[in-house]
């Protein structure tokens, strides 16, 4: 896992205690991950009792350093001896690690949703109701004796359900099927890798 | 013995043989067990020939013996060089079947060769992770919304979904003290203003975007951006910058002197093919003259130009479009009067339409087209500068010239006492340059020498230099080369890792290692012990012969004597009778005891024979093919009858 030099600098006065005493490392770790949390988006976040002693611009650098090396941590969903190694590296002794380490156990599913909210995803399909008609004539030819189906498809996006509706001939409802056993066939074998 | 029919049956099993859980050595193996697992080994080592043979013995006992042969046929085809026929099928002894089971199960084709030849590196693993977490998904079961857990959360029913919006955030930086002190008045007015500004009033990063998935996103590519910038500096520094042997800000600031000479160039001659744009005339010139000021101006430190300008330069922008909003009305302002066909309210609406529509286009933070119309103003103005500059300097040199003519035609009225004076005169100078020159010459001699020995030095400098950074980019390759080598161990180290984890845990390797090793080390004691006694064995040999060699000659010795004097006297007569008789009865004695050695050897063998004999139940083979040759000549007799009725 890499990280940019400001990164890194911001970490490292972040790791100093004559900066950052035990209390005010602990309130500004809380901070951070609720600051990625918070559903909105709050200035006066930094606003804490035990942060007012500290040089503003040095806390702001070490609250984006913070929140950054949070984000990249869930990003590549870093497991305890990487976070450890990172941190050992920027010179934070092994308590501090610790309260950092627990806090983000606490704080990961929640990022990992955040993380994973961003993106596009086509509706799911829930339900699918079929019919099966049989068209007999019209009014330009007299003799059509087709079978056709109309098919339903129940799906639902972001919450909110919608109905998709065609009509197709039994080769078009073959080859639909067909296509979908092939989808299923490429992601078990993509599952085999 | 155990340890070898273990793997043997194991192997077995997992090429299909059903063993029962019973039979825990060769010696239980029965002779369809032993058919069926050849058969199956045959079968995976050689399909071919495997596939027409079957895997259980049939009841005749003609097609019994058919088929043995074919396999003792089929084996040796494979390779087997040991003696083998129908009757190691049908009337098996141990040893036989158990080198023939070691041969077979060394001929299976090893499936570990292909596991270790995957490749290992970054996206191998990264494609192992994403397989085993579509496994995870597909594992669990698809439910109807209406039953759907919070464990289904993530892949069965979507959340809101954002898209990946980025929006730009400015970070708070920090200049120290010596770098304030080294800028000049407005810059550091400014540098206080734009700390006061992060101390006081930029939001935290977090409250920046508008949005919280924007947060998110806009976080991650800040640092991104940094880090591939970071890597590309990296890189262009390794191979141009070391070679133009700068420092790094010397270097960075010859860049940026030569990509804004650039920047210029080509606005200026973007900006002059096009001679009616949208806002000609009066006013840019000012505009473009502050614009390159800035340029120039605003580099005391790589910090404030990456960071700093970025303000200033909004600010700026902001500025000249505050400035450009009143011109563009006033240039709209004109037209409508020398044409007079719109009315006031139009134009009015026009106006603030522009206006409208001017503000959108800087806030969209683009100043390019409002500097390309800067420019083209002020390329105008330039050219002209440059005009009257040429014109002054012609001026200059025609008046020169025309002193000079003055100052002639003054002198011509007086001529004859001119022209001496003016011959002297120029006497006179010429002296002055011959001696001026011989001056000059005396000092230019040790200063040359000076200058080319200035030059050598700085040659040597060169050549020294040259070598220190070849040195200098060797070690960086290799540092290079052996960051990444470790990083790859340390992932080659991780994936097997966790390969170990996920193989299956059923043969125990470690005990069979373990008991080799062993065996091993008490080959090598036992040899070593064979190697003493073998030692020993040569030392009584070598004794044995001396001693004979010894009694030999002191017998011969004695005879001798004794049978001189024998002659003689009847008591040494006697002596000698004695003599022979005790060499006689002694040499019998060792014959005997050699004959016992022999003879003991030779039950050591037999008894060893007898052994090998017995574990190889010949009896029990001898009975059944007893039994099996009459049933063979009872089917013998069934045939001929059937064949004489039919």
């Amino acid at each position: 896992m890499e990280l940019s030099e400001s990164v890194q600098r911001g970490l490292r006065s972040l790791a100093e205690p004559s900066t950052f005493d035990q209390s005010s490392y602990g309130v500004l770790v809380d901070v951070s991950f609720r600051s990625l949390l918070s559903a909105k988006a709050e200035p006066g976040v930094l606003d804490q009792p035990e942060l007012k002693q500290i040089d503003q611009i040095l806390l702001k650098q070490s609250h984006t350093a913070a929140t950054t090396f949070i984000l990249e941590a869930v990003k590549h969903n870093a497991d305890k001896s990487a976070i450890s190694s990172c941190l050992e590296e920027l010179a934070f002794s092994a308590e501090r690690i610790e309260i950092f380490y627990s806090t983000h156990q606490k704080h990961k599913k929640e990022l990992e949703r955040l993380l994973a909210s961003i993106g596009r995803c086509p509706p799911r399909i829930n339900d699918a109701s079929w019919r099966l008609q049989y068209h007999v004539k019209n009014d330009q030819v007299d003799k059509v004796n087709e079978p056709f189906y109309l098919i339903s498809l129940n799906t639902e996006n972001e919450g909110s359900e919608e109905d998709i509706n065609f009509t197709c001939t039994v080769e078009q409802l073959q080859d639909l099927v067909g296509k979908l056993k092939d989808a299923a066939k490429s992601v078990e074998k993509a599952s085999q890798m | 013995m155990e340890e070898v029919d273990n793997i043997l049956i194991h192997a077995l099993k997992q090429v299909g043989t059903e063993v029962s859980e019973e039979t825990g050595s060769i010696k239980q193996f029965t002779s369809e067990l032993i058919v069926e697992a050849v058969v199956r080994c045959i079968r995976v080592i050689d399909p071919g020939l495997g596939s027409a043979l079957p895997t259980f013995l049939p009841p005749g006992m003609s097609a019994r013996f058919r088929v043995g042969m074919s396999l003792a046929q089929a084996c040796q085809d494979i390779g087997y060089k040991g003696e083998i026929g129908y009757q190691t099928f049908l009337y098996s002894n141990e040893p036989e079947i158990r080198s023939l089971l070691m041969f077979l199960v060394e001929k299976l084709p090893r499936e570990s060769a292909e596991a270790s030849d995957q490749p290992t590196g970054k996206s191998v693993v990264l494609q192992k992770a994403i397989a085993a977490a579509i496994r995870a998904q597909l594992a669990v079961p698809w439910l109807p919304p209406n039953c759907r857990l919070p464990l289904h959360g993530e892949t069965q029913s979507p959340g809101a979904q954002h898209n990946f919006h980025v929006q730009p955030l400015s970070l708070p930086h920090c200049t120290k003290g010596p770098g304030k002190k080294q800028l000049k008045g407005g810059q550091g007015s400014l540098i206080y203003m734009l700390e006061d500004y992060q101390r006081d009033v930029l939001p935290p990063v977090t409250a920046q975007p508008s949005h919280q998935a924007s947060v998110v996103a806009s976080i991650l590519e800040q640092h991104t951006a940094e880090l591939s910038a970071a890597q590309e500096w990296d890189n262009e520094w390794n191979t141009q910058g070391l070679l133009s042997r700068l420092t790094p800000q010397e270097y960075r600031s010859r860049k940026l002197a030569r990509l804004r000479k650039r920047i210029e160039e080509q606005l200026r001659s973007a900006a002059l093919p096009c001679p009616e744009s949208a806002f000609g005339g009066p006013r840019s010139a000012s505009d473009l003259s502050e614009l390159l000021q800035a340029f120039r101006g605003s580099a005391p430190s790589d910090h404030i130009l990456t960071k700093g300008t970025h303000f200033t330069h909004t600010q700026k922008f902001t500025f000249t479009q505050v400035r450009t909003a009143p011109r563009a009305q006033h240039k709209h302002a004109a037209p409508p009067i020398l044409s007079g066909h719109q009315s006031e309210s139009d134009m009015q609406l026009r106006q603030q339409e522009e206006q409208a529509s001017l503000q959108q286009q800087f806030q969209q933070l683009s100043a390019l087209p409002c500097l390309l119309s800067c420019v083209h103003g002020g390329c105008v103005w330039v050219q002209v500068l440059d005009e009257l500059k040429q014109r002054e300097l012609g001026n200059s040199e025609k008046e020169e010239k025309m002193q000079v003519k003055k100052k002639t035609i003054d002198l011509l009225p007086d001529a004859d006492d001119n022209l001496p004076k003016l011959q002297a005169v120029v006497e006179a100078s010429a002296k002055r340059v011959v001696h001026l020159a011989s001056q000059w010459e005396k000092h230019r001699a040790p200063l040359i020498d000076e200058h080319r020995r200035l030059k050598e030095i700085c040659s040597n400098q060169d050549l020294e230099s040259s070598r220190k950074l070849s040195e200098i980019k060797s070690l960086h390759d290799k540092i290079r080369v052996s960051t990444e080598e470790a990083k790859k161990k340390e992932e080659i180290y991780k994936q097997l890792v966790t390969e170990l984890e996920n193989l299956p845990q059923d043969v125990s390797r470690s005990a069979y290692t373990q008991r080799i090793l062993e065996i091993v080390s008490n080959i090598k004691k036992q040899k070593e012990e064979i190697t003493k006694i073998l030692s020993d064995t040569k030392e009584l040999q070598k004794e044995i012969n001396s001693l004979t060699g010894k009694l030999d000659r002191t017998f011969a010795v004695t005879d001798e004597l004794v049978f001189k004097d024998a002659k003689k006297d009847e008591s040494v007569r006697k002596s000698y009778k004695y003599l022979a008789a005790l060499h006689e009865n002694c040499n019998q004695l060792i014959q005997t005891i050699e004959d016992t050695g022999t003879i003991l050897r030779e039950i050591r063998d037999l008894e060893e024979q007898i052994e090998t004999e017995n574990s190889s139940k010949t009896v029990a083979n001898l009975e059944r093919i007893l039994d099996d040759y009459k049933a063979i000549r009872q089917e013998n007799s069934a045939l001929a009858a059937k064949v004489r009725e039919g």
